[in-house]
C-alpha cells in the first residue's frame, strides 16, 4: 500500500529505492516514500528502524546506500544553499539550538545568512516567531542552557520556521514535553499547515499526535514503509502494526482522534 | 556535504510585487514573502502619494508567508482595511493578528567605564574564588589519591594503564623533538656568549646542567599540560554536559574516585618517566651542539658530561616533575568538573585549564629554584 502520486506537481517530495546500510544490518531496503504538498505526514516505527536515518536522508544530511530524494523534482543534495533554506526546515530532536547565541539571534541566524532585511525587521519577524511558537518575548534575550527542556523545543521550532519553509520536518516534537505543552504543539502545526499549507514532516512515537494530527501515517516495518491512513492501519493484519495501534497506552488517542475528527 | 552554488545564480526568476490601481482601488499583486519584504516596505511607504484610500485589495496576491502577514497586520494597525481576502489568507493573517507581538527587551546598555569597573570587581571576586576552590580541589584529590593507594583495590589499572598510554606513549615524538631542539637553542647562545672570553668549551656544562635541572622537565610540563590536561578538562566536561557525572553521583560512585584519582595517578607517573626521556634527548642535543659547534667528539662529549653534572642536577630535576604532573593533573580535572551545560562552556572551561596549568608550573618552578638555592642543591 504505498502513496501513489496522481499528478508530479501533488508530490512535494519523492524519495526513490532508498537503500541504507550499516555493516551488514539493512535498516532501509529500496523504500519508495511520496509526500504530498500541503499534507501532515506521520513517520512511526520502532527505536532502531531507522526512523532517523530516514529523516536525514530526506533533507540531505545523510548520502543513501542507493536510491534518491527529490524535492519539487530536484535531487535535494544538489540543491543550493540559500534555496534549500527557504525550502526545508527542521526541528530537531535536542533543538540543536546553537549554544553561543541567544534565542533571537538563532531565530534571527538564517535571515542574517540569506535575507538582507535590516536589524529591526529581523528582530520584529523574529518576535513574530516567538509568540507563534508560544514563547514570551523575554525568553528571546536568554541563551538556550537557561531554557527549560520544553521551551528549548518551541524555541527550535521557532528557529526551523524562520525563513517559512515550504517542508517542515519535526524530529520528536513532543516528547520532554508535558501534555499541555504538547497539545500546544500539535495545534501550532495543524495552524500553520492550514493557513501557510506548510507540508509537515513529522518523526514521532507519540500516539495522540499521530492520530489527531497527521493526515497519513508512514509506519517503518521490516525496512520498508507502509502508508495510509490512521484508520486502515489500525485495521491492518501486520503483527507489528496491529501491536502498536492496539496496545494500552493507544485506546487514549484513538479516542483523541474520534474527539478531534467529531466522529 | 551539500553542493554549494554562488547565491547570484540561486532563482531565475525573482519574486515580485507591484501596487496597482489608483485613487480608492488600490490593490496589492504579486508575492509578498520574505525575499520581497524590503521592497514591500518601500512600496508601502508610498502608499499615502497614490491616493486617500483607507483599503487594499489583497485578491490578486499570489503567495503570502508569516513576514509579509505581519507587515499587513502592521497596515491593519494604521487604520488600513483589507478588502478581497482569500479564505487561505485570511487564516494566516487571523493567526498573526490573533499573535500577542511584544517587541524583543532591549539589553540595557551599560557605558564603558562602568563596565570595567564592573569587569575590575567580577575579576578579583573570581580570582579569590578560583584560588579557594583550587587549594580545596588540590586537598580533596589529594585526600582521594592517598586514600586509593592505602586501600589498592580501589585503585583502577585498566584506567590508568589508558591514560598512561595517551598522556605518555603518544607524546614521546613530540617531547623528543622539543627536548633536542631547546638544547640546541641554548647552546647557539652559550657559544655566542661564552667565545669572547675563550670559554666556549664550558657551553657543554651550560647545556647539561640547564638541561637537566629546569628545560627538560618546564617544556614537557607545558607540552603535557597541553596536550593532556586539555584533554583531561575536556573529556570530563562533556561527560558534564550529558549529566554522565551526575549519573555516576547518584550510582553512589564517587567521581573523583573514578575520574580524577585515576589521571592524577596516571600523569603522576608517566612526566617523570617522560622527562628522563626528555633530559636524555636534551643531551643528545647537546652532543650535536659539541660536535658541529665545538668540534668535540661525542665520546670525548660523553667523557667530559660526568664532570660536568652531578647527582643532584638529575635529582633537581625529577624531584619537580611529580609535583607539576599533580598539579596539571588536578586543574584539568577541577576545570572539567565546572563545567556547566553547554558546548561553549567546556570551551572556556579548557582553556583556562591550560591557562591556570601552565601558569602554576612556571610559578612553582620559581619557587623552586630559590628552595634549592637556599638548600644549597
Amino acid at each position: 500500500m504505498k502513496a501513489r502520486s496522481d499528478a508530479p506537481e501533488r508530490t512535494i517530495l519523492s524519495a526513490r529505492g532508498i537503500v541504507n546500510r550499516f555493516g551488514k544490518q539493512v535498516v532501509h531496503d529500496k523504500l519508495d516514500l511520496d509526500i504530498v504538498r500541503g499534507e501532515i505526514l506521520g513517520i512511526a516505527g520502532g527505536s532502531g528502524s531507522g526512523k532517523s536515518v530516514l529523516l536525514k536522508t530526506l533533507v540531505g544530511l545523510h548520502q543513501p546506500d542507493a536510491g534518491e530524494v527529490l524535492i519539487n523534482g530536484k535531487a535535494v543534495r544538489t540543491i543550493g544553499a540559500a534555496e534549500r533554506s527557504a525550502l526545508i526546515g527542521v526541528l530537531f530532536q535536542q533543538g540543536a539550538l546553537f549554544s553561543s547565541l541567544s534565542v533571537a539571534q538563532n531565530i534571527m541566524l538564517p535571515m542574517r545568512e540569506h535575507t538582507a532585511l535590516p536589524g529591526e525587521v529581523r528582530e520584529h519577524i523574529a518576535a513574530m516567531k516567538l509568540a507563534l511558537a508560544g514563547l514570551p518575548a523575554d525568553s528571546g534575550n536568554k541563551r538556550p542552557s537557561a531554557l527549560s527542556g520544553g521551551m528549548v523545543k518551541r524555541a527550535a521550532f521557532a528557529r526551523a520556521l524562520a525563513l517559512d519553509p515550504k517542508i517542515l520536518f519535526l524530529d520528536e516534537p513532543t516528547s520532554d514535553l508535558d501534555p499541555i505543552a504538547a497539545s500546544g504543539i500539535d495545534t501550532l502545526i495543524r495552524r500553520l499547515n492550514d493557513s501557510l499549507g506548510i507540508t509537515v514532516v513529522i518523526v514521532t512515537h507519540d500516539l495522540t499526535t499521530l492520530f489527531t494530527v497527521c493526515g497519513r501515517i508512514a509506519v517503518l516495518v521490516d525496512g520498508n514503509i507502509t502508508v495510509d491512513t490512521a484508520d486502515r492501519l489500525v485495521r491492518s493484519d501486520h503483527p507489528w502494526i496491529h501491536d502498536f495501534f492496539h496496545g494500552p497506552r493507544a485506546d487514549g488517542a484513538i479516542e483523541a482522534r474520534k474527539a478531534s475528527h467529531g466522529n | 556535504m551539500f553542493a554549494n552554488k554562488p547565491r547570484a545564480s540561486k532563482a531565475p526568476s525573482r519574486p515580485t510585487l507591484a501596487i496597482s490601481g489608483e485613487g480608492d482601488q488600490l490593490a496589492l499583486t504579486g508575492t509578498l514573502d520574505i525575499s520581497t519584504l524590503a521592497q514591500a516596505g518601500s512600496l508601502l511607504k508610498e502608499l499615502p502619494k497614490r491616493g486617500s484610500s483607507r483599503t487594499l485589495d489583497i485578491a490578486k496576491l499570489d503567495s503570502l508567508d508569516t513576514p509579509g502577514a505581519l507587515l499587513l497586520c502592521g497596515l491593519r494597525d494604521k487604520g488600513i482595511t483589507l478588502i478581497c481576502v482569500s479564505p487561505e489568507h485570511r487564516a494566516l493573517l487571523d493567526l498573526i493578528y490573533g499573535l500577542e507581538l511584544e517587541p524583543l527587551p532591549k539589553v540595557a546598555f551599560v557605558p564603558r567605564w562602568r563596565q570595567i569597573v564592573i569587569q575590575l570587581g567580577k575579576g578579583a571576586h573570581d580570582a579569590r574564588h578560583d584560588a579557594v576552590d583550587l587549594v580545596t580541589f588540590v586537598g580533596r584529590a589529594a585526600s582521594w589519591t592517598v586514600n586509593a593507594l592505602i586501600h589498592p583495590g580501589r585503585l583502577r589499572p585498566a584506567s590508568i594503564a589508558r591514560h598512561v598510554a595517551e598522556t605518555g606513549i603518544h607524546a614521546l615524538p613530540i617531547i623528543a623533538l622539543m627536548a633536542v631542539m631547546i638544547a640546541i637553542v641554548i647552546g647557539y647562545q652559550g657559544v655566542a656568549q661564552l667565545r669572547p672570553y675563550g670559554g666556549e668549551d664550558f657551553t657543554i656544562n651550560l647545556v647539561a646542567v640547564s638541561v637537566l635541572r629546569e628545560m627538560a622537565v618546564l617544556i614537557t610540563a607545558i607540552m603535557v599540560a597541553g596536550r593532556s590536561g586539555s584533554a583531561y578538562t575536556a573529556e570530563i566536561g562533556v561527560m558534564r554536559t550529558r549529566e554522565e557525572v551526575d549519573a555516576l553521583e547518584v550510582m553512589g560512585i564517587e567521581p573523583m574516585q573514578v575520574l580524577v584519582v585515576p589521571r592524577v595517578i596516571a600523569l603522576v607517573i608517566t612526566l617523570p618517566l617522560l622527562t628522563v626521556f626528555a633530559d636524555i634527548m636534551g643531551l643528545v642535543g647537546g652532543a650535536a651542539i659539541a660536535r658541529f659547534l665545538l668540534h668535540v667528539s661525542p665520546t670525548e662529549y660523553l667523557l667530559r658530561l660526568p664532570q660536568a653534572i652531578d647527582g643532584s642536577d638529575l635529582f633537581v630535576g625529577l624531584f619537580k616533575a611529580p609535583v607539576f604532573a599533580f598539579i596539571i593533573a588536578v586543574v584539568g580535572c577541577m576545570h572539567g568538573l565546572r563545567v556547566r551545560g553547554s558546548a561553549e562552556s567546556v570551551g572556556q572551561e579548557t582553556t583556562r585549564a591550560v591557562v591556570k596549568s601552565i601558569f602554576l608550573v612556571i610559578v612553582l618552578d620559581a619557587f623552586f629554584s630559590i628552595l634549592f638555592e637556599r638548600l644549597g642543591l
